[in-house]
């Protein structure tokens, strides 16, 4: 099945779950110097927020949710400005 | 086309006319809007040989095609002219409701020209337009007199104004907007004070019509949902509305990006803890305070009440703190947030403020200037009194010491001698803002390479990739790693995309904090098509940010622009700092990274764009 994840063309098995592509880009940005700084700061895992067909996903919904053929996920950083 | 009135005002001082025009849709089509205007109109109007304080420089305010629509970020407009800091084309966006003011009462953009012989401020009821005497208004702060035309036309009217650093030439002197929003870099409120124009008011009650109303409707519901989910979904310390960018300072001291003592030290741990986020809320008594429409809020209102730096106004943005604090070494927050404040009264930008005032206290520390120069002040590092003391100085431009700081660090420097050119952080006469190019590499370039605004990190935010994780996958910049940040690879294509990414936003007029939180190239591409109805790809969307900074080249070349000025960065770029996460990092090699970019661009070896280049986004009939 076909997905987009920040308009990149990804394969995943049917029945995947939204935590199983939360888990992989958490995963691949862990190490980044500001996600650090704020994981130090708020204890807290769950930094990148997602948003799935231009809806923002709750946390709560990750794990139930699964993910469809063409669906459009985008990632985002909690970034301040400056 | 929509979302676009066909119409600009040109207001002519020296006449005291002010006509309108009509501007085909080729113009927007090509230019959209805000930056793209600017440009246009400069191209246009301003031949070879117009100088910045010439009564033939224009002074253009335009919005865009967002303005008028009900989305979050859609609240900025841009005012460009002749730069006096860099003496080329430059452009600087403000929000509040200036622009879309403009927009209701019935134009797309403002051009002022011409002289007038005495203090005027520009009236804009509806159609409606009138010049008026502002003789009782000259030498006042910038408030001050939008307190003085509210008073005198009805509160009911949105102004830009300048204070007397306008008035009196300061390089770096900005324009203001209710009190809260700036068109702050290059000295643009020098060229308002230099036609003896004090302000603009204008209110509007137009509606423009919109290629399909529905869907910019879905959008903007989905879009101010989308981004308010997020930054609720943030950890409070995180959501901007708290402090406004001010929250940046605690996530760039681990990345090395602050300013510190003239950009020499890597951490400065008293500016660290006073300048974070819950001391400001807590010092301040921070408030938001946001633009029309804004899910985001980073502007807030703050209120010192007791002591030497009691104010209530502005509070300080990232910016101008890291600038007026970190790099003076000025830890005192209410201190700094009081000078920024004072910055504002007078009409000063507060980066280059910043780091004018950090290059006197290294020339002071020097030797190279003693008390004698300084009006007795202690001007070491890290002195609040004198630091707040001298911004009034330069404000009011004092004789000596004061009016040389107006001028900005490149001339100071060339003034004085004593080495300090040495020290001046500064590029083409415009100082460097708080991104550190020792963080992230791509900095120098920008710095080195931008072509909207001399030197500027919101005109080319490619630091973002980095200190801020901003991804523009629609254009092929999303999987970065972090050790890239010290390196050339695809600097030149990211710098590229960068600079015209800003263009885009500029000159559709939105706000760039949406991106930082949600925002997406999608978004803006999907908005812009169904206000105007020009059915653009996000592949057409990056023509017409590439399409406008390629003019935006062929006028630096038309004002002077030469390829040694791209060469010419300031010698603290080599100098490395001894400890932090940038300690030993120097952006060695940037030589090769500018001519790279210019072959990236499409331009010659001597950085000029080619004929074809400029065939290919549709400029063949603006070659010179
Ligand atoms: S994020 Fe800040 S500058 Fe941008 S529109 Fe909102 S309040 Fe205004």
């Amino acid at each position: 099945m076909k997905v987009f994840i920040n308009l990149k063309e990804w394969d995943f098995p049917n029945g995947t779950k939204f935590i199983d592509v939360v888990d992989i880009i958490r995963e691949a940005k862990k190490n980044e110097p500001m996600i650090k700084t704020i994981r130090e700061k708020t204890g807290k895992a769950n930094i990148i927020l997602f948003a799935l067909n231009g809806r923002v996903v709750q946390p709560q919904e990750y794990e139930s949710l699964e993910i469809k053929e063409g669906d459009n996920i985008r990632w985002f950083h909690p970034y301040a400005g400056g | 086309m929509k979302s676009i009135w066909n119409k600009i005002l040109k207001v002519d001082l020296t006449a005291r006319t002010c006509k309108t025009e009509q501007m085909p849709d080729e113009v927007y089509q090509k230019f959209l809007g805000g930056a793209g205007m600017n440009a246009y109109i400069l191209w246009r109007e301003c031949p070879r040989g117009t100088t910045t304080f010439d009564p033939a420089n224009r002074l253009t305010f335009a919005p865009g095609p967002m303005q008028g629509l009900k989305q979050s970020g859609a609240a900025k407009w841009t005012a460009g002219a002749i730069s006096p800091s860099i003496n080329m084309n430059a452009d600087s966006a403000a929000t509040a409701s200036f622009g879309i003011e403009i927009k209701e009462a019935g134009y797309d953009a403002i051009v002022v020209h011409g002289r007038s012989d005495k203090p005027v401020y520009v009236i804009v009821d509806d159609e409606k337009t009138e010049i008026k005497d502002a003789a009782d208004l000259w030498g006042k702060n910038a408030y001050e007199a939008e307190d003085g035309i509210q008073e005198a036309e009805g509160e009911k009217f949105e102004c830009v104004t300048i204070g007397q650093a306008g008035e009196l030439g300061v390089r770096y002197a900005n324009i203001q907007s209710r009190k809260k929003s700036f068109v702050g870099r290059c000295g643009l409120g020098a060229v308002m004070g230099s036609k003896m124009l004090k302000g603009i008011a204008i209110r509007g009650s137009q509606s423009v019509e919109v290629h399909d109303p529905k869907e910019v409707d879905r959008l903007n519901k989905e879009i101010n949902k989308r981004l308010a989910e997020l930054d609720k979904l943030n950890d409070e310390w995180l959501q901007i509305k708290r402090v406004g960018t001010a929250l940046a300072t605690e996530l760039f001291a681990p990345q090395g990006n602050l300013p510190i003592k003239n950009y020499q030290l890597a951490d400065f741990p008293s500016g660290v803890k006073n300048f974070h986020a819950s001391n400001y809320a807590k010092q301040l008594n921070a408030k938001p305070w946001p633009c029309q429409y804004c899910t985001i809020q980073c502007h807030n209102n703050c209120e010192v009440k007791q002591g030497p730096y009691a104010y209530k106004g502005k509070g300080p943005e990232y910016e101008s703190f890291a600038m007026v604090g970190f790099n003076t070494m000025v830890d005192d927050i209410k201190a700094v947030a009081y000078a920024c404040e004072l910055a504002n009264l007078y009409s000063m930008d507060t980066i280059s403020l910043g780091v004018v005032i950090a290059w006197a206290m290294e020339c002071y520390e020097k030797g190279v200037i003693t008390k004698k120069d300084t009006y007795g002040l202690d001007l070491s590092w890290g002195n609040a009194e004198a630091m707040v003391e001298i911004v009034r100085k330069i404000g009011t431009r004092a004789d000596g010491l004061g009016y040389l700081l107006g001028e900005g660090t490149r001339i100071a420097s060339e003034r004085l001698g004593g080495g300090s050119e040495d020290w001046a952080v500064q590029m083409k006469g415009q100082e460097i803002a708080a991104h550190n190019w020792r963080a992230q590499y791509i900095s120098a370039l920008n710095y080195c390479t931008g072509v909207a605004s001399g030197p500027n990190h919101e005109r080319g935010n490619s630091q973002h990739i980095w200190v801020g994780h901003v991804r523009l996958p629609e254009w092929g910049i999303d999987e970065v790693e972090n050790e890239e940040r010290w390196s050339w690879n695809k600097t030149a294509d990211r710098n590229a995309k960068f600079h015209d990414y800003c263009n885009v936003i500029n000159s559709a007029c939105h706000c760039k904090f949406m991106e930082f939180r949600g925002y997406t190239l999608t978004d803006l591409c999907n908005t812009i098509n169904a206000a105007t109805g020009m059915g653009w790809s996000l592949e057409d969307l990056r023509r017409c940010g590439d399409r406008i900074t390629q003019l935006q080249k062929l006028l630096n070349i038309r004002y002077g622009w030469k390829k040694e000025h791209d060469f010419k960065y300031p010698k603290r770029f080599m100098e490395p700092v001894q400890e932090g996460p940038a300690a030993g990092k120097v952006p060695v090699g940037l030589e090769g990274a500018i001519m790279d970019y210019y072959k990236e661009r499409g331009w010659d070896e001597e950085g000029r764009p080619t004929a074809a280049k400029l065939k290919e986004v549709g400029l063949e009939d603006f070659i010179e």
